[in-house]
């Protein structure tokens, strides 16, 4: 094994976990659950792609990229807070959309058919994610927006009663939310040299949602958590092929690495004491 | 009279689909029809692909009752169709049939276990771990039908074919396993509306602190619910395996599991609506094929999946709104 290699693979696996963990963050600890990462991500990488490729612009696509991700994350919030219907529902349905209206998009516009869109270098990406990391705990801690957000997931209610207005927080915060998810998801063009295939996203916005949790909906948390995520992710890639005590082992059960440490980080954590304790209620 | 409105704005979704994607809606529709209705096959298909979808919409319902989003009907389905394929393969004829209908509802079970308990007693969502499941479902079933229960003579990863005795049999279109599906979907139903055990369920669902002052262990019945329902979902991966696909292979689910959150969303709270909500997934499943030989992407039906379930929730929370008495 070559801990280089391994420290790499991990510095970049960890970057879309972060930034949509963030991204999650933000949506989250205003009281508003957020499945729908693994949909605004999927819908920035197909619309990041399709812009790339036609405008020729990498920041062009990256730009239209995040509009689609805040687009989302808007109805997301007037599917919950203005219609409150339930927040995991109106997830489900805005991944479900997001991935069909991707498959639609990548036939109509011939996206995954083996040419490159032009990309940003990925680093740009690892740099930003740190600097959204920091941002947040930045905005969490000093600011009067981050104490509105807090107060908002805390106890709607209440914030009511001081004045604050939820529904309105709670837009800016999932408007941040659709940046950080559009960032992710323009990542993973980057990450592929600007190819773009079907399905890329794969399940990334549920382990940043993962790393959320572990990370007690705590901006640092985050950051550890998705680097553990993606320590695991990178040892994934490194052990396939190479045997178990002298087993073959078959490179599914490396696969399964992830979602498995996901399992075990959820089982080990005690979730609901760090949770907002407004998470889902109006 | 709103549900009926829901599948119109659906029709009305798809027919704009169509359009961004240049293909023609009234051949679309053409095409649906006869996809899904037009022949005796047609209808037979269509009623295979209901079969799966009734039996583990009735999952992720019975699961709703209770508050819990079983997202991993799939993983549970999958997990339950490779034990039914192994037991019957090991075991020919009726007994086989019937062991490892058991051993699929048990495995369906037994992989939803770690859901129910990460959510009632860690406070973990579980959609997550939910997901965590499907995903390494798909790839462990895949690596053992890759490996110690491949049948060599395959090109692709796949068990070797169940013999006649083990098959489950059709009357002319009607599949026996989709009357099974009906009485256990029936069943399914009579427990949450009649029995102590589905009020239970259904007071955790309204409000587990309620439940809690009830008297009712609300994480022992989310837990319970949770097992319950993914023993289902189990049981629909035996049928499809005996009464259709009679083998397991990788890539077994055509996302039954996922659709089934449709089933039972536009099926709301009442289980006899089911039925219908399972029959119009299953018209669009068999009729997707012959849509993308019309020009339609693969990814319309998901797109028409979330716009129902979203619309479908909006309409519930009026009703609500409406009955409180503004």
């Amino acid at each position: 094994m070559n801990v280089a290699n391994l420290l790499l693979g991990m510095l970049i696996l960890a970057t879309p976990l972060l930034l949509a963990g963030l991204g999650g963050w933000a949506s989250e600890r205003g009281g508003v659950i957020h499945i729908a990462l693994e949909g605004a991500m999927t819908i920035a990488t197909v619309v990041c792609a399709w812009v790339s490729m036609a405008s020729d612009s990498p920041g062009l696509g990256l730009l239209a990229g995040i509009l689609a991700s805040v687009l989302l994350s808007a109805i997301h919030w007037l599917l919950t807070q203005v219609y409150r219907i339930d927040h995991v529902v109106s997830g489900m349905s805005l991944n479900a959309a997001a991935i069909g209206l991707a498959g639609v998009f990548d036939r109509v516009f011939h996206l995954s058919e083996g040419k490159a869109a032009p990309a940003l270098p990925v680093g740009v990406f690892v740099g930003l994610s740190w600097i959204a990391m920091l941002g947040f705990a930045f905005l969490s801690d000093r600011t009067k927006f981050g104490l509105y957000l807090r107060a908002s997931g805390a106890d709607p209610a209440k914030a009511r009663q001081l004045g604050i207005e939820p529904i309105r927080i709670r837009l800016a915060g999932l408007m941040f939310s659709g940046v950080l998810c559009g960032l992710a998801g323009a990542f993973l063009i980057s990450n592929a040299a600007g190819y773009y295939t079907d399905g890329m996203t794969a399940g990334r916005g549920y382990i940043a949602l993962a790393a959320l949790i572990l990370g007690g909906w705590k901006p640092r948390g985050v950051l550890l958590a998705s680097y553990a995520f993606a320590f695991f992710m990178a040892l994934q890639i490194q052990m396939q092929g190479s045997a178990l005590f002298g087993i073959q082992v078959p490179r599914e059960v490396w696969y399964c690495l992830p979602y498995a440490a996901t399992i075990a980080a959820l089982a080990l954590s005690k979730g609901k004491t760090q949770a907002p304790a407004g998470l889902g209620r109006s | 009279m709103k549900r009926i409105a829901i599948v119109i704005g659906c029709a009305l979704l798809l027919a704009a689909v169509f359009a961004i994607a240049g293909a023609s809606p009234s051949g679309a529709f053409d095409a649906f029809v006869k996809g899904s209705l037009g022949s005796p096959s047609a209808i037979a298909g269509t009623l295979r692909e209901t079969t799966p979808l009734l039996l583990c919409g009735a999952a992720v319902f019975l699961a709703l009752q209770a508050g819990l989003f079983n997202i991993g009907a799939d993983g549970q389905f999958v997990v339950g169709a490779l034990a039914a394929a192994v037991i019957g393969l090991k075991f020919a004829g009726p007994a086989g049939v019937a062991l490892g209908t058991v051993a699929a509802t048990l495995t369906g079970a037994l992989w939803a276990a770690p859901v129910g308990w990460i959510k009632a007693y860690r406070g973990g969502h579980e959609v997550i771990t939910a997901i965590m499941l499907n995903n390494i479902a798909a790839f462990l079933t895949t690596a053992l039908v890759a490996g110690p229960f491949r049948d060599p003579g395959q090109q692709t990863p796949t068990t070797a074919l169940l013999g006649p005795s083990s098959q489950l049999p059709s009357w002319g279109p009607v599949p026996s396993g989709l009357l099974i599906a009906i009485l256990a979907t029936v069943a399914i139903g009579w427990w949450i509306r009649r029995s102590v055990g589905g009020f239970e369920l259904r007071a955790v669902g309204r409000s587990p602190r309620a439940a809690l002052f009830a008297g009712v262990d609300s994480k022992a019945v989310q837990m319970r619910a949770m097992i319950v329902s993914g023993g289902i979902a189990g049981l629909a991966g035996a049928i499809q395996v005996f009464a259709f696909s009679n083998r397991f292979y990788a890539d077994f689910s055509a996302g039954y599991g996922f659709n089934a959150l449709g089933v039972a969303l536009l099926a709301g709270q009442s289980p006899v609506a089911l039925g219908p909500a399972a029959i119009f997934f299953g018209l669009l499943t068999k009729a997707s094929a012959s849509l993308q030989f019309a020009g339609l992407p693969k990814g319309a039906a998901n797109v028409v999946l979330g716009c129902l379930i979203a619309i479908s929730a909006v309409y519930r929370y009026r009703d609500a709104r409406q009955r409180e008495g503004e």
